[in-house]
C-alpha cells in the first residue's frame, strides 16, 4: 500500500477523512486501510479528537418524536420478550455498517467485525413472527408501490407490492391483471429515476395472485434507486435480453412508508 | 464536554452493550438533539436527517459493545458515527441526493460563516472542550479559517468548497491542507 511507511501522507489523509474532505474512492480506500491498520486508526481517532469538539457550536435541533419510535421498534425495544421480533441486525446494520461508515475511526474495526459476525443474537430467535415484522401499534419503515394499468391511463389500480426496509422479500399481490397469455408470464421492473437509464428486473410474478418475490438485497437496496415500478409481459421464466421486450401493461409509483 | 457529563455518557454506552434499554433511552435523550443538528447542517434535509438519526441510534445500540473509551469521547465517537454517515449517505449515487440536496435554499453559506466574522468560533469559544480548538481556529488565516469550517460544518467537498468560495480547487486544497497542519501544531500547544 502506497501510505505505509508514509507518517505524514497518513496523517494528512486521516486529517481530511476526518475533516469530511476525503471522498469518492479515495474514502472507500481509506475505511479499507482503516480495517487492517490499528495504528492508521489510532491516527484517525487522533483527529477526531481534534476536530470533532466543533460540533459543539452546532445548535441542537430535537428530532420529531417519530424518529425515537423508530428507532426502538427497529431494536425490538419495549415488546413483551416472548413475542417481540428478533432484533437481528440486517446485513445493513451490521458489517457493512462498519465498512461504509469508517465508524473504525475511533479504532477496533477488524475486531469488532470479528465480535459482529461472532456474536449470538442478541434476542431469543423467534421464528414464526418474523417473516413480517410487524409491530403492534405501527407499520414498519416500508417500500410500498402501487401499479395501474397502462391500458387505462392510470386509472385503474391493478398491482400491489410491499416489502420491509430491512427485508428482501417483496410481497406482491395480482389485484386484477389477470393471468398471463399461455407461454408468458408477468415480470417486475424498477424504473431508475434517470431518464434513459435501463429498467432493473426485480423478478418474475409468482403465477397465484398473492405471493413474493426474493429481491437481490434487501429492500433499501434493491428499490431505493427506482421511484417506479413496471409489468411487463414476457417470456415464461422472464426476459432473455435482461431488458423489457413485451408490452408494459402495468406502471405506477415505489414509495417509502416511513 | 466536562469529564463528569463523558463519564456519565461513557456508563451509558457500557450500559447498552449490556442490552439495558433505559440506559440507551437516556443517551438517546441526552445526545439525540446535537446529533440531530450536526446531521441537520450536513444535509439540510429534516427527511434525510431523520433517517441517518434513526440509523445511527440503531447501529450504536447493537454497537455499543465496540465503544473505546480510551481512545474517543463518548460524543465524538457518536458525532464521527453520524457525521461519516451523512458523508456517505451524500455518496449515495442516486439522482435524488445529488439534485435534492437543497442547495442553501437560495441562502449563501459563505454568509453564515463570513471569513471575517467569527460565527461558529465564539460559540467554540463558550464550551469548556472546544475553547483551544475556537482558540486555534481563530489564529488560522481566514480563508484557512473559512475552508475548513465550511468542510466541517456542511459537509463540503474539496470541489464544492472550491466553487462556492469562488477559488481554484488547488487553491482550496492547500488552504485545508495547511489549515489542518496549523492546526494540529496549535493545539499540540495550548
Amino acid at each position: 500500500m502506497r501510505y505505509r511507511g508514509k507518517p505524514e501522507l497518513q496523517d494528512k489523509l486521516a486529517a481530511e477523512y476526518v475533516l469530511g474532505t476525503l471522498r469518492g474512492r479515495a474514502r472507500l480506500r481509506f475505511q479499507a486501510w482503516l480495517r487492517e491498520d490499528a495504528a492508521l486508526r489510532r491516527t484517525v481517532a487522533e483527529w477526531g479528537e481534534r476536530l470533532v469538539p466543533m460540533a459543539a457550536a452546532v445548535a441542537e435541533v430535537r428530532p420529531p418524536r417519530r424518529v425515537w419510535s423508530a428507532i426502538r421498534s427497529r431494536i425490538g425495544a419495549s415488546a413483551p420478550a416472548a413475542v417481540r421480533p428478533a432484533a437481528k441486525p440486517g446485513l445493513w446494520d451490521s458489517l457493512a455498517f462498519w465498512r461504509n461508515w469508517g465508524l473504525v475511526a475511533t479504532g477496533c474495526a477488524a475486531a469488532l467485525v470479528g465480535a459482529v459476525a461472532l456474536r449470538p443474537p442478541q434476542t431469543v430467535e423467534v421464528p414464526v413472527v418474523q417473516k413480517i415484522e410487524v409491530p403492534s401499534t405501527a407499520m414498519q419503515p416500508s417500500y410500498i408501490a402501487l401499479l395501474h394499468a397502462t391500458a387505462t391511463d392510470g386509472q385503474k389500480l391493478v398491482f400491489l407490492a410491499y416489502a420491509g426496509r430491512h427485508s428482501d422479500e417483496l410481497w406482491v399481490k395480482n389485484v386484477a391483471l389477470g393471468s398471463a397469455p399461455a407461454d408468458r408470464g408477468f415480470e417486475l421492473w424498477g424504473l431508475p429515476a434517470t431518464p434513459g437509464e435501463a429498467p432493473r428486473s426485480l423478478g418474475v410474478l409468482p403465477p397465484s395472485e398473492k405471493g413474493t418475490i426474493k429481491l437481490a438485497a434487501a429492500a433499501d437496496e434493491s428499490l431505493r434507486d427506482f421511484p417506479a415500478l413496471a409489468i411487463s409481459i414476457e417470456p415464461a421464466g422472464g426476459s432473455k435480453t435482461g431488458l423489457p421486450t413485451g408490452p408494459v401493461i402495468a406502471k405506477g409509483d415505489c414509495l417509502k412508508f416511513w | 464536554m466536562d469529564p463528569a457529563r463523558n463519564r456519565v455518557l461513557a456508563d451509558l454506552l457500557g450500559a447498552c452493550a449490556r442490552r439495558d434499554e433505559a440506559a440507551f433511552s437516556r443517551l438517546y435523550q441526552s445526545t439525540s438533539s446535537k446529533l440531530f443538528g450536526v446531521a441537520l447542517r450536513i444535509l439540510r434535509r429534516e427527511d434525510w436527517a431523520e433517517e441517518v438519526l434513526q440509523d445511527c441510534y440503531v447501529n450504536i445500540w447493537h454497537h455499543a459493545a465496540s465503544y473505546e473509551a480510551g481512545l474517543s469521547a463518548p460524543m465524538t465517537w457518536m458525532t464521527s458515527i453520524v457525521r461519516n454517515r451523512c458523508l456517505d449517505w451524500l455518496r449515495r449515487p442516486n439522482l435524488e441526493v445529488a439534485l435534492g440536496r437543497p442547495d442553501d435554499d437560495g441562502e449563501d453559506p459563505l454568509e453564515n460563516v463570513p471569513s471575517e466574522d467569527p460565527g461558529p468560533l465564539e460559540e467554540l469559544a463558550r464550551s469548556a472542550d472546544a475553547k483551544a480548538l475556537g482558540e486555534c481556529l481563530r489564529r488560522l488565516d481566514p480563508k484557512q479559517r473559512q475552508a475548513i469550517v465550511l468542510a466541517f460544518y456542511q459537509g463540503l467537498s474539496h470541489s464544492e468548497l472550491a466553487s462556492h468560495m469562488r477559488e481554484p480547487l488547488g487553491t482550496v486544497k492547500t488552504w485545508v491542507r495547511r489549515g489542518l497542519e496549523r492546526l494540529k501544531g496549535c493545539l499540540g500547544t495550548v
